[in-house]
């Protein structure tokens, strides 16, 4: 007898196992269970403050417990009306132009210089993916070091190759292009990786065909090897670009928390985080956070349609 | 010809170690600066060997509490891995194993939390620690992390990728899905693992902007904040500084030195996302 007390029948005439022990239902069920934990997350710390965001820029927010009224616009017409809010943009956009064409030139001309499997070339790879690692606020002092107008590198460089010094850091032109410099040795390593890997994985066929028929190696690169690797070009292209608009950390550490002489490194995110945390002012600060997101919203439409077009699929 | 070639590879060679040493130069030259005798450190041309004056870190390591941040970051570290690699594991498992009505949608779902820029949940995300009265504790810097679409995307392409037979021989077996999960699952996916991993830690300790905005008790703050700080505070005292920040540098170096392999197959796994 079985002791949940119920008929103990011979193994013979039970009816047959089923296939699969799980039915739909208790599958629901486990599914749920197991998107839970992720959703519960994700609702509180991302849906919601996406909703919190747009309803914040039409409020009247300053923090604490002080009442926040429903100002409907004006937020957002101040925001777009700001002269330092507009120079931001201009900031981000002039910081955004120089990073993306720089990272791109820079990553696939020391990927193809690179592209050797010998312990030397390892080393080498290590070496420039090493910066792309390390703490952007640790490194950032080091080229706060380098800027320095009277005792560093930079300007040795340029005394010893004759050229005119800079104040780099201090100088209104020249601090933007600085912060863009640093940030294409911060972050060329990690696409460097992504283009070997993207060219160690091309066929070789058709570049052995190539070297047959005589084809040069500059020749066979542009032709054959760029367009074969172009979705990863893509790949990197978006994702410079959007992490440019999102750059923070470099600019911050390079201007000592200033946002730069006459606001020349203030991008729009250090412009909102300073309207927020600095003058306490959220509301205004949300307005110009749903402009920075639309810039972004944009940018990715149009880097999409260029991509349908300029992107080679095999 | 030959010999054009042969040149043209020690040429190479050349330019890719010079491109290499550039890439280390700042690096070396923050150490150089840290380590100098006061004499060379306001010099022009700038001093480029190592004096090794170890004064300088001992007083730099002093001035503050290192050794609380340095805890900060790595508690944050942690605890952000722990809980984000259950979420994502738990969530990916679902949406791959488990056949149910709906499953796009809910990828779909959270695939939106990648192109949302991060900027957009900063500010509602403060004022949601502030209504929760979680302002200055090391929980704030936790929390929003704690679910990873990049890592559950991760995951389910991994899972994915896994033949069906294995699902359907345990299934015969009357293996029930936490215990495939359990046995099966996660020892298979331990190298996603620890990219995820690694990608986490790495962020954590590198990240300043929700720190900064979430964290004004020194007591709760990681190292990056610390160390802003201690710049906006001494912008002048370059010696500090740059021993500090070799303070908050090298230990990442010397994970990245062991781990590389890890982290590289990490970014060129990231190669495999199409638009």
């Amino acid at each position: 007898m079985a002791t949940d007390g119920s008929l103990s029948i011979p193994r013979t005439a039970r009816p047959p196992r089923r296939l699969v022990t799980t039915s739909r239902s208790h599958d629901l069920l486990v599914a749920i269970c197991f998107l839970v934990p992720a959703f519960a997350f994700l609702a509180v710390f991302v849906y919601l403050p996406t909703i919190l965001a747009l309803v914040l820029a039409f409020l009247n927010y300053q923090g604490g417990n002080t009442p926040t009224p429903w100002v409907g616009l004006s937020n957002l017409h101040q925001a777009i009306t700001y002269s330092v809010f507009q120079q931001s943009l201009e900031n981000t956009l002039y910081y955004a132009a120089m990073v993306v064409p720089g990272t791109l030139i820079l990553s696939i001309a020391i990927a193809v210089l690179i592209q050797r499997a010998s312990r030397i070339y390892a080393v080498i790879r290590t070496l420039v993916l090493l910066p792309y690692v390390t703490p952007t606020i640790g490194t950032a002092i080091g080229w706060l070091w380098i800027y320095d107008p009277s005792f560093g590198i930079a300007n040795a460089v340029l005394h010893f190759l004759h050229l005119p010094m800079s104040t780099w850091m201090q100088s209104p032109s020249m601090a933007m292009p600085a912060v863009a410099i640093y940030s294409l040795w911060h972050g060329v390593g990690f696409d460097v990786i992504i283009i070997l890997t993207a060219i160690t994985g091309l066929p070789q066929g058709v570049l052995e065909a190539a070297m047959v028929d005589g084809a040069s190696s500059w020749r066979r690169f542009w032709k054959i090897t760029l367009p074969l690797i172009s979705p990863t070009v893509f790949f990197i292209t978006v994702i410079t670009a959007i992490g440019s608009f999102q750059a923070f950390s470099q600019v911050y550490a390079l201007s000592t928390g200033t946002g730069g002489p006459e606001y020349a490194t203030t991008t729009t995110l250090f412009l909102i985080y300073q309207t927020a945390f600095q003058y306490g002012n959220f509301s205004y600060a949300a307005a110009m956070a749903v402009y920075l997101v639309l810039l972004i919203f944009i940018l990715t439409m149009v880097l999409r349609w260029v991509g349908r077009r300029a992107v080679f699929y095999d | 010809m030959h010999l054009i070639l042969k040149r043209f590879g020690v040429f190479r060679t050349v330019a890719a170690v010079v491109i290499g040493l550039l890439f280390l130069f700042p690096i070396y030259i923050t150490l150089c600066t840290s380590l100098d005798t006061p004499a060379h450190v306001f010099t022009f041309p700038p001093h480029l060997t190592l004096d090794f004056n170890w004064s300088v870190w001992v007083k730099a390591w002093h001035l503050y509490n290192w050794l609380q941040f340095f805890f900060n970051t790595v508690t944050i570290a942690l605890v952000t891995i722990a809980i984000a690699l259950t979420t994502s594991i738990l969530a990916a498992y679902a949406l791959s194993f488990i056949r149910f009505r709906g499953q796009e949608v809910v990828f779909a779902t959270i695939l939106v939390v990648l192109m949302i820029p991060g900027e957009t949940f900063l500010i509602p995300n403060f004022v949601i620690m502030a209504n929760l009265h979680l302002v200055d504790t090391l929980t704030a810097q936790i929390l929003p992390y704690g679910a990873s679409a990049f890592g559950i995307f991760l995951l389910r392409q991994f899972f994915l990728s896994l033949p069906r037979d294995y699902m359907e021989a345990a299934k015969i077996d009357g293996c029930g899905h936490l215990r495939f999960l359990w046995s099966i699952a996660i020892p298979l996916c331990r190298p996603v693992l620890i990219t995820l991993a690694l990608y986490i830690f790495i962020g954590t300790w590198n990240s300043l902007i929700w720190p900064l905005m979430v964290a004004q008790n020194p007591s709760v703050q990681p190292i990056e904040l610390a160390l802003a700080n201690f710049l906006t505070s001494n912008s002048s005292d370059w010696q500090g500084l740059s021993a500090a920040s070799m303070f908050a540098t090298l230990p990442i170096i010397v994970i990245f030195l062991f781990l590389q392999r890890y982290i590289i197959q990490g970014v060129s796994r990231g190669d495999g996302i199409r638009f």
